[in-house]
């Protein structure tokens, strides 16, 4: 490890502004816990169909739509906007402006998400991928959302030094960008509802944004920001981020009508999103070549940010690839697409963001992780996990798929011949909700320890890089 | 760009509008006011509105969350099984999906496509759709493949008569109870029997492209 990541670097900036982001970050592991409960529970229901289906909170569909909304709302939005203000209080040389505001609005988002899963389970769940939340709480959403943003939006409006760096752009983006998407959105969909498969195509373009403009800017903002920090190199390649900055924004959008192949929607959609999906890998390709350092380092956020860097950048290839009719012919409509969003979505996104998180909290608390057998614990099966999650559902997928091209196989022997991997799912989901219940617990004791303590900084434990970076080998 | 804000932000805003404008805003330009269809030699209309009690029981099927595993669209014949498997002899169309308020395309086949539930073969009714749903198992079939939803469901015991539509075979087994459906299982029922695409538009006609005969040029 070189000598830069071992220079202590708790600074002002941190301590005086950090609770809004342990705030965040606290919200974000606990919804990743809840979330992994729903999905473990979905997970045993497709292949044991009778499983807590007798309660109507619990059908399929429900436990479903629950697992996806905590997953994206509660975790990956918290957890995200954490790192994001991080970075851009750090990169702005300054203590977070705006402290309440974050706080309160961290706290209303919270409230909203709680009430709208309440809504989803008692049967208020919209039917829209992405946007099940119930209209009731749309607004609340976008009010907390802009009362969390202004912080970061301050921090990057009166940073100290004239030029701007990729973290920035990309938590900006974000910051910016989410609030226009949820307000089109729920106008065109909840409030003044177009009509037909305009919904689905609408709902198609969002989920896409969701991911594009919202989600992947808040995961690279933190990446960016901690793999040269630690590496304590410049960015290689680093003349063609920008291009790749903006070809996510203005390309990523338009691959959403992927999942519309073959369906009663205008056959330039579909078309439009086969050729997006390739020319948005060179923003792909170009995270991979600024990023590619975090491959040959150790410790454990560079072992987060490689494997969620890989699995980001295989996401975007197998969408490229499954976006071509022939191959959707037999993906689409099964586990496949599930994999190919798993991917994406914990593989790529979650790495990331806990990659983030492992290196942010030692430097918020200003000391190291309380429990490193748990750290390392959290990091095996995060990484077994995603395997298996990612792996059993694409071969559940392919067989479902030759199956279902077959006139004469029943949805009973489909069901059969997938079963043995289903159950691999399953085993996947409880390997993950493991993991995720070791680092909340890790992250509650390892805060709760400041909290107890005041604000005594560890400083001169952070001189020994084995207590500043937990290392599992 | 990157360093002067104010460029910085019409530049996001162009993201924005630009994904904006271009998928949704255009689609709603193409298909957002669709017509129905007249047919002069039937004197009427396609698609035909569903009955109100069929509208409420879409709503039913959404908060059930029905689409996570089954879709509404009928691929068409040359695209994959969907018509060797008897869910629709032509394509859906967006005409097919205009007056439904919130229309459930689905994304998952782990069951069946239902667009054209209604007209199944062989047929199912109401009193067989609430069997099913009560109990899990497909007529005929000896396993659960279906998650029973006995909360759709009252069991409450016979005062007098029973009900008209309380399930055959488990009166019987219970005696002086029985299982009727309640106000949600018979709209969704209603709202599955009413699935029915069958009316031929003329953009859902399916074109057999000309094959060259063999030996022509190439």
């Amino acid at each position: 490890m070189s000598s830069t990541s071992t220079h202590a670097e708790v600074t002002a900036a941190d301590t005086a502004g950090r609770w809004p982001v342990l705030l965040l970050l606290a919200s974000g592991l606990g919804w990743l816990v809840i979330s992994g409960i729903f999905a473990l529970i979905a997970s045993i229901q497709l292949h044991s169909p009778t499983f807590m289906s007798a309660c109507e909170w619990f059908t399929h569909g429900r436990v479903g739509a629950l697992a996806e909304t905590s997953f994206v709302y509660g975790w990956a939005a918290n957890a995200g906007l954490g790192i994001a203000l991080w970075v851009l209080g750090r990169l702005g040389g300054a203590t977070l402006r705006a402290q309440n505001w974050a706080m309160t609005g961290t706290l209303f988002w919270n409230l909203g998400i709680t009430l709208g899963l309440g809504g989803i389970a008692t049967g208020e769940a919209t039917s829209f991928a992405f946007l099940e939340l119930p209209r009731y709480v749309q607004p609340l959403l976008v009010v907390a959302y802009i009362a969390i943003g202004i912080s970061g939006i301050l921090a990057w409006s009166g940073r100290r030094t004239e030029g701007t760096y990729a973290s920035h752009w990309y938590a900006v983006a974000a910051l910016f960008l989410f609030p226009w998407l949820l307000i089109a959105a729920q106008t065109m969909l909840l409030w003044s509802p177009v009509r037909g498969v305009l919904q689905p195509i609408i709902d198609g373009w969002y989920v896409q944004s969701v991911f594009s403009l919202w989600l992947a800017p808040l995961a690279l903002a933190g990446a960016y920001y901690v793999v040269p920090k630690i590496t304590g190199q410049a960015l290689p390649s680093y003349e063609f981020a920008p291009l790749a900055f903006w070809t996510l924004l203005f390309v990523g959008t338009m691959t959403g009508g992927r999942h519309l192949i073959g369906g009663p929607v205008p056959a330039w959609i579909p078309t439009l999103a086969n050729a997006a999906c390739w020319m948005v890998l060179f923003h792909f390709i170009v995270v991979a070549l600024n990023l590619r350092g975090a491959l040959t380092g150790g410790g454990t956020s560079l072992t987060f940010i490689s494997f969620g860097l890989l699995a980001y950048f295989a996401g975007a290839v197998l969408d490229a690839v499954t976006s071509f009719r022939g191959v959707a012919l037999v993906t689409q409509f099964t586990y496949f697409t599930t994999a190919q969003q798993q991917l994406a979505l914990y593989g790529g996104i979650s790495m990331l963001l806990l990659g983030s998180i492992y290196f942010a909290v030692p430097r918020l608390t200003g000391r190291p992780w309380n429990s490193g057998s748990f750290v390392r614990g959290h990091r095996v099966l995060a990484m077994v996990g995603i395997f298996l999650l990612v792996g059993s559902l694409a071969v559940a997928g392919w067989i479902q798929g030759t199956e279902l091209s077959n006139a004469k196989t029943t949805f009973g022997e489909i069901a059969g011949r997938t079963r043995p991997w289903l159950l691999a799912v399953t085993v996947a989901q409880g390997f993950l909700l493991v993991g995720n219940i070791l680092i909340l617990v890790n992250f509650l004791r390892s805060v709760s320890d400041v909290w107890c303590a005041g604000a005594v900084s560890q400083v001169g434990a952070f001189r020994q890089p084995t207590t500043m970076e937990v290392h599992a080998s | 760009m990157m360093k002067n804000g104010f460029f910085f932000f019409i530049g996001l805003l162009a993201a924005f509008l630009l994904g904006w404008g271009g998928i949704p805003l255009l689609a709603h330009k193409q298909i957002g006011a669709l017509a129905p269809f007249y047919d002069d030699g039937e004197s009427s209309s396609f698609p035909t509105r569903p009955p109100g009690v069929a509208a409420r029981g879409q709503l039913v099927y959404a908060d059930l969350g029905c689409v996570a595993c089954h879709t509404q669209q009928v691929r068409r014949p040359d695209f994959g099984s969907d018509k060797a498997r008897g869910w629709g002899d032509r394509q859906s169309v967006a005409r097919d999906y205009i007056f439904q308020g919130r229309p459930q395309l689905g994304d998952a086949r782990i069951g069946p496509d239902l667009a054209n539930w209604g007209v199944r073969k062989p047929p199912l009714d109401a009193g067989g759709i609430a069997q099913f749903l009560y109990s899990g198992v497909v007529s005929g079939a000896k396993a659960v493949t279906h998650p029973p939803f006995p909360f759709l469901f009252d069991d409450r015991p016979i005062v007098g008569e029973a009900a008209p539509d309380a399930l055959v075979g488990l009166v019987d087994k219970t005696p002086r109870r029985q299982i009727v459906p309640t106000e949600r299982a018979r709209t969704l029922i209603a709202y599955l029997q009413s699935l029915n695409n069958a009316y031929e538009y003329p953009e859902a006609r399916h074109v057999v492209p000309v094959v060259a005969k063999e030996g022509a040029h190439k």
